[in-house]
């Protein structure tokens, strides 16, 4: 058993050697940044790196999570930029429609992931943030299509996608949750337009989607019409799982950036900074170690509420310290402004990893959320009761 | 055989109930005793029960939430160096002896040198490990002198010992010492992270029951949001550390920088959330009746015993800087 993870480990490194690219960090356009992206994952497939957390029918699946930890840590080891282009299709709609998804819709789209079709979440809106159940955007059936009118917004690189999952109003007239339905949507469909929000770090990563009257055909939908909470709850779970395990792994095997920026800045022999190095290390082998006590009780099914949220919430929170604590070390050079990055998280640039590092607290349930699942749903503490919040929007 | 974790937990916790806080000292170490817990990780080939570090972790664990009193981390340091030392009908009389539960101590201070701080019990002790930079042997606690300090913690019951006499049992010498005192430290800083998560553990359970029942502006202090985010830190804080501790207590091999790091990391957790129990008890958890402050002042003597934060985590930096 670890005679295979080490020949993995060696058979990756050495296909790494000739493989991976070294200059993405030099994007100065998101076209560039994209067909970089695009180019790698092909690449990746080709070899079987691409989808290690997928099942064995899969070309490059089936690995075992010891299998997937390496591969992981070695990509990062390796300095070869995260899948971002490829993310959203590869975890979530990959789990949305292996859960949730009728044979032909698994026949007709997952295949094609691996082609390389891409698709973006089509879920928050201006008013649904935090509170995803109070979307609005409403789907009308007429005849076998529905027609949708509304707007999304915050959704990562819909700009370039080809396929949208995407959670509509069906119903308003009970529960929130009740009228909600979930559909695949073409992103060229006419009444589809995208408009790209800039971010802090300067670029265009997620964008506003607007909806005018966009025609979806009813054999579309993912589950049936009000089951769109569920469906979204596959998507958002792996969001919160295996993706967790990717980044933790990741971080651990970029450790080596924090080492080599302490050489490079003479702070190897100052003790303040190794100590807060120790710890961090420490640390991020705390968050691994959750990370893969958690998926080890997913695959026994002994999964309770609320330990999705202590992974996130340990993840979000280290992240942050371990870009903070780049951003020290490197001093004024971090503070020049880095190239197209895309919400990497090993830019080479410890500010625009700073930056981007709110993504995990904010998106996927804002680490404030987490905190209510946990207090709430784990520690059993009390809600408030709901009348207070209809006197608060009054 | 191997025992499961949950077997050891469940039969820890019917031995000391997280309801009832620091249980009387000698009941206790009879209890300790019978348990076999003090046999739990000595090979069976010398008459133990041949458990790994995952039984040693759930034991410290377990004494760590109830706030048991008593040497136990010291005296499975004793028995660790009987058991990993030179062999000899001396210390295999010994080892039974101390198996059996005949208090044995050491210092949880890593000194070195003639004069030892930390000791627990030595007065209820008959023998005393010292560590040197040469030696690992056993001291008759009858050639030494003791001075007990009034310890904060009042669940610990410290002692200055001065080692006396030239009368000892030596069980390792040279590299083999040197060994033999890096196991014997990974195994007392494992069992300290253990306690400190036990502790943290209980002292998290109590302030959420608190919170549950103690009513102002007319509602459950619990339902306060910034108190239940307080809450929820805490709760990750903890299961990080207790990710961390599982994995170490299963790792094929514990290096000591490593058990330093968990214990850094697990005693300031505890520290954490002793005084946040406090803070959020408000008056009543600032009195002496109430359970509040033990685990406070045991927290605060966890952080400072077997080598401080800055101490291990400078080490574990230097470590990460040289291998990363
Ligand atoms: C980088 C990035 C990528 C994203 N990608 C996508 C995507 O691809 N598709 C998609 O659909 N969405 C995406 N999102 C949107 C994301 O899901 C939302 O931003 C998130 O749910 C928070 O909603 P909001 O921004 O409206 O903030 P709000 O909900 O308005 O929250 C504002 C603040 O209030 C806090 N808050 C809210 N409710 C509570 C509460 N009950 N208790 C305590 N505090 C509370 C929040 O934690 C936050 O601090 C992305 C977001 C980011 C940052």
């Amino acid at each position: 058993m670890s005679e295979t993870i080490e020949g993995l480990r060696s058979e990756l490194r050495s296909w790494l050697v000739d493989n991976a690219p070294s200059d993405w960090r030099l994007a100065d356009t998101h076209e560039g940044f994209v067909a970089g992206q695009r180019g790698w994952f092909a690449r990746l497939v080709e070899a079987g790196y691409a989808v290690p957390h997928w099942p064995q029918q899969w070309p490059g699946g089936g690995r075992s999570l010891a299998e997937q930890k390496v591969i992981y840590e070695e990509l990062a080891r390796a300095d070869a930029p995260r899948l971002l282009l490829t993310f959203v299709s590869t975890y979530h709609a990959f789990a949305t429609l292996s859960e949730c998804g009728s044979a032909e819709q698994q026949e007709r789209y997952l295949p094609r992931i691996l082609e390389g079709e891409t698709w973006c979440q089509g879920f928050s809106e201006p008013g649904a943030g935090s509170d995803l159940a109070a979307i609005r955007t409403r789907a009308v059936l007429d005849g076998d299509h529905y027609v949708i009118n509304g707007q999304k917004i915050w959704s990562t690189m819909a700009q370039y996608a080809d396929r949208c999952l995407l959670l509509v109003r069906t119903d308003s007239s009970g529960p929130k949750q009740a009228g909600l339905s979930y559909l695949l949507m073409d992103m060229k469909a006419p009444g589809v337009t995208t408009r790209p929000i800039r971010q802090i770090q300067g670029d265009e990563e997620f964008a506003e989607i607007f909806l005018d009257d966009v025609r979806i055909p009813v054999s579309e939908r993912v589950g049936e019409e009000g089951e769109g909470w569920k469906v979204a709850q596959a998507t958002l779970a792996s969001e919160r799982g295996l993706t967790l395990m990717e980044l933790s792994y990741r971080m651990r095997g970029a450790m080596w950036r924090l080492a080599d920026l302490i050489h490079a800045n003479g702070r190897n022999d100052d003790p303040g900074v190794l100590r807060d190095f120790g710890r961090l290390s420490a640390r991020v082998d705390s968050v691994c170690a959750i990370a893969d006590a958690y998926l080890q009780k997913r695959i026994e099914g002994t999964e309770s509420i609320g330990d999705a949220a202590l992974v996130k919430l340990g993840y979000s929170r280290c992240l942050r310290a371990w870009a903070d604590f780049g951003v020290r070390i490197g001093g004024v050079s971090e503070q020049y402004r880095a190239p197209i990055t895309f919400g990497d998280l090993n830019t080479g640039n410890w500010m625009a990893d700073f930056m981007n590092s709110y993504a995990w607290t904010i998106a996927g349930g804002s680490d404030e959320v987490q905190r209510n699942i946990i207090s709430e749903r784990m520690l059993g503490m009390p809600r408030e009761p709901k009348h207070w919040t209809q006197e608060a929007s009054q | 055989m191997s025992l499961s974790r949950d077997e050891l937990i469940a039969a820890a916790e019917q031995a000391f109930d997280s309801q009832s806080l620091a249980p009387d000292a000698t009941q206790s170490w009879q209890t300790i005793s019978e348990m076999g817990w003090l046999a739990m990780c000595v090979p069976e080939d010398r008459g133990g029960l041949g458990q790994g570090s995952e039984a040693r972790a759930v034991i410290h664990h377990a004494l760590g939430r109830a706030l048991v009193p008593g040497p136990a981390i010291a005296q499975m340091m004793v028995i660790d160096a009987l058991t990993g030392g030179s062999r000899s009908d001396e210390a295999d009389t010994i080892l039974e002896m101390a198996m059996a539960g005949e208090r044995m101590t050491a210092s949880l201070a890593l000194n070195i040198g003639d004069v030892l701080s930390a000791v627990p019990d030595a007065d209820m002790s008959s023998h005393l490990l010292h560590i040197t930079d040469e030696r690992v042997a056993l001291v008759p606690m009858a050639s030494c002198e003791a001075e007990q300090r009034e310890t904060w913690d009042e669940t610990r019951r410290l002692f200055d010992v001065r080692i006396g006499g030239e009368q000892r049992l030596v069980l390792a010498e040279g590299d083999e010492a040197r060994t033999l005192s890096e196991t014997i430290r990974g195994n007392m800083l494992l069992a300290l992270a253990a306690d400190s998560l036990g502790g943290a553990e209980a002292a998290l359970a109590i302030s959420i029951e608190y919170l549950g029942t103690r009513h102002q502006f007319e509602r459950p202090l619990a339902m306060f949001q910034a108190l239940k985010h307080r809450c929820a830190d805490m709760r990750v804080a903890i299961s990080l550390a207790d990710a961390l501790l599982w994995q170490e207590a299963t790792s094929a091999s514990l290096s000591l920088t490593r058990a330093g790091a968990l214990k850094a990391q697990a005693s300031r957790v505890y520290k954490e959330v002793a005084e946040e129990a406090i803070q959020l008890h408000g008056g009543i958890g600032l009195t002496l009746e109430h359970p509040c402050h033990l685990f406070l002042k045991r927290a605060f003597l966890n952080c400072a015993l077997g080598g401080d934060a800055d101490y291990w985590e400078e080490r574990a930096g230097r470590e990460c800087l040289a291998s990363a």
